[in-house]
């Protein structure tokens, strides 16, 4: 879905993230989920859902219902969700040693 | 906890990035055991950059370090500003010159690439790295940090002092109570890159430069950030070129646009895209910059440990500093431990000795001359777009207002100006500008 934009000006070229974090690499953990919604609640009530724009790699998506789903497995541990999260609902920890992206050139 | 023997070093380093292989090195090379926890696959595998190192800070830590043959891409001999109006570009960069001072100041680098052999560097001084660990929290006895507990299975490690070189989300020092809060949304810039590869000799041909040992680093203002407070880069790497734009985060939550398009529309720019034609996107990543600098700045020092790098909010976000910040600051950090080691003295009163340490060099004085310059970027709008902008139009009328009296050509390129911004006011920016870079 493509959520509405606010930009200043309305000239944003529609991205595909998904073919973008393909030249990622990620040692994904099975076990472990590193990022997780606090209370869904707080999200279904939150109007702006500014995760879904700000997140660079896109991880944050509204689900049918007003709930908001975390692809885990794309985040590059930037921290800009726990910094902006109007809500302060998100848990943000690091992935455990080892895991999570891995740039390859950095 | 089980009876085995703790796991005992001199000196624990958090983190193998610029800051903590410096700090570690120097303390190994004083004769301190010293354990560096890394929390990648290998060091340098979370690190991103725009970016150039800077190579004086290089050669702080390792006077020889042409002979360690280090993994630079190209050196910076042509570097400026990129004003960028919608549909134009005023170039203002030098090269020659200072640009030629044996050696080179700066060199593109790719941070995977360098950080790992930054941390081979240390590991040759005799640092046990540790990849793979995440540091959780510290063991504290009366108050004072004696060590550290990682993710792994009995995974305490013990050290007088440990160097704190976290990165940007600095949560150990927060821990801490050394910052006293999380990163400002204001005072944080989100910044996010696409690698493009092309081949070298393309790279030349497109940005003038006559062999692979010529490279370019460009600041990019205006359209790149669509006003928002922020700066697009672009630097040429051997065979690659990185192109990027940073933001504030508070900008970028109240503008509701994703940074990746923002990214996509500054490599759309008409003046840009030709650049980097026919180019394959190698790697995107995203980082945040802790561009507060002074303002945002923890403690630097406690009872068993000091802070250092990104953690600590070194950067200065116009001279696009940081990294050379992070390697002195890992340098004093590595020194004051041998020093507290040689005293056997710990407490936050002997690792003060970091912080004046740090005062004698442009890390500290720099900051605080820059203090103001987060809150001029965000105050003073007007120099994402209205003056590159202008400086566009008034070059290009000069330029092409050819046949017409030129008296006339003049007021016009004055209208241009004062149509955008009275010019009273825009005086005002100027002398802001002028006392915000100099620290009035």
């Amino acid at each position: 879905m493509t959520p509405t934009k606010t930009a200043p000006q309305n000239d944003l070229p529609e991205v595909y993230i998904d073919d973008i974090l393909m030249t990622l690499k990620y040692f994904t953990d099975e076990h472990e989920v590193h990022l997780k919604i606090i209370d869904p609640q707080v999200c279904m009530n939150c109007e702006s859902k500014p995760c879904v724009q700000f997140c660079p790699v896109g991880a944050y998506r509204t689900q049918d219902g007003g709930t908001v789903q975390i692809a885990f497995q794309s985040c590059v541990e930037c921290g800009t969700c726990r910094v902006l999260c109007p809500n302060s609902n998100i848990s943000w920890k690091l992935p455990r040693g080892g895991y999570g992206v891995a740039y390859k050139f950095g | 906890m089980s009876t085995k023997e703790k796991l005992t070093f001199d000196v624990i380093v958090v983190g193998a990035g610029l800051a903590g292989s410096a700090a570690a090195a120097i303390a190994a090379r004083n004769g301190l055991s010293v354990a560096m926890i890394e929390r990648g696959q290998t060091p340098g595998s979370k690190n991103y950059f725009g970016g150039a190192l800077y190579t004086h800070s290089l050669l702080e830590i390792y006077p020889d370090l042409w002979d360690r043959k280090p993994p630079l891409e190209r050196p910076v001999t042509e570097s400026g500003f990129w004003f960028l109006s919608k549909d134009g570009m005023v170039r203002a960069t030098v090269q020659g010159g200072k640009m030629q001072n044996d050696p080179i100041d700066a060199y593109v680098a790719l941070r995977a690439k360098f950080d790992a052999w930054w941390a081979e560097q240390a590991k040759k001084e005799g640092v046990f790295i540790i990849p793979k660990t995440v540091v959780v929290d510290f063991i504290r006895e009366d108050e004072k940090v004696v060590g550290v507990i990682t993710d792994r299975p009995d995974g305490e490690i013990y050290a007088p002092v440990v160097i704190i070189c976290e990165g940007v989300n600095n949560l150990l020092t927060q821990k801490l109570g050394l910052a006293k809060h999380d990163l400002k949304a204001h005072a944080s810039a989100l910044a996010v890159k696409q690698l493009i590869s092309m081949p070298a000799e393309t790279i030349n041909a497109r940005f003038g430069l006559p062999s692979n040992e010529h490279g370019l680093a460009a600041s990019v203002m205006g359209d790149v950030s669509m006003g928002l407070p922020g700066l697009g880069f672009l630097y040429t790497g051997v065979d690659s070129v990185s192109v990027g734009v940073g933001v504030t985060l508070e900008a970028l939550t109240k503008a509701g646009i994703k940074p990746y398009e923002l990214l996509q529309r500054y490599l759309n720019h008409p003046m840009i895209a030709p650049m980097i034609a026919g180019g394959r996107l190698m790697e995107y990543g995203a980082h945040i910059i802790p561009e507060g600098g002074w303002t945002t700045m923890p403690k630097l020092y406690t009872d068993g440990a000091l802070v250092a790098g990104d953690a600590a909010s070194m950067v200065n976000a116009l001279h696009w500093e940081g990294t050379n910040m992070a390697i002195m600051a890992g340098k004093a950090a590595g020194e004051t431990a041998v020093e507290a080691h040689q005293k056997r003295d710990f407490s936050a009163k002997s690792l003060s000795a970091y912080r004046a340490r740090l005062d004698k060099t442009f890390v500290m004085t720099d900051l605080h001359q820059y203090r103001n310059l987060s809150h001029f970027l965000k105050s003073r709008p007007d120099f994402m777009n209205t003056y590159p902008a202008f400086l566009n139009d008034a070059l290009g009328m000069f330029f092409s207002g050819f046949g017409k009296p030129k008296k006339q050509l003049y007021k016009d390129i004055l209208r241009s100006l004062t149509d955008r911004r009275p010019l009273v006011k825009a005086a005002g920016d100027m002398i802001a500008f002028g006392r915000t870079i100099m620290g009035f």
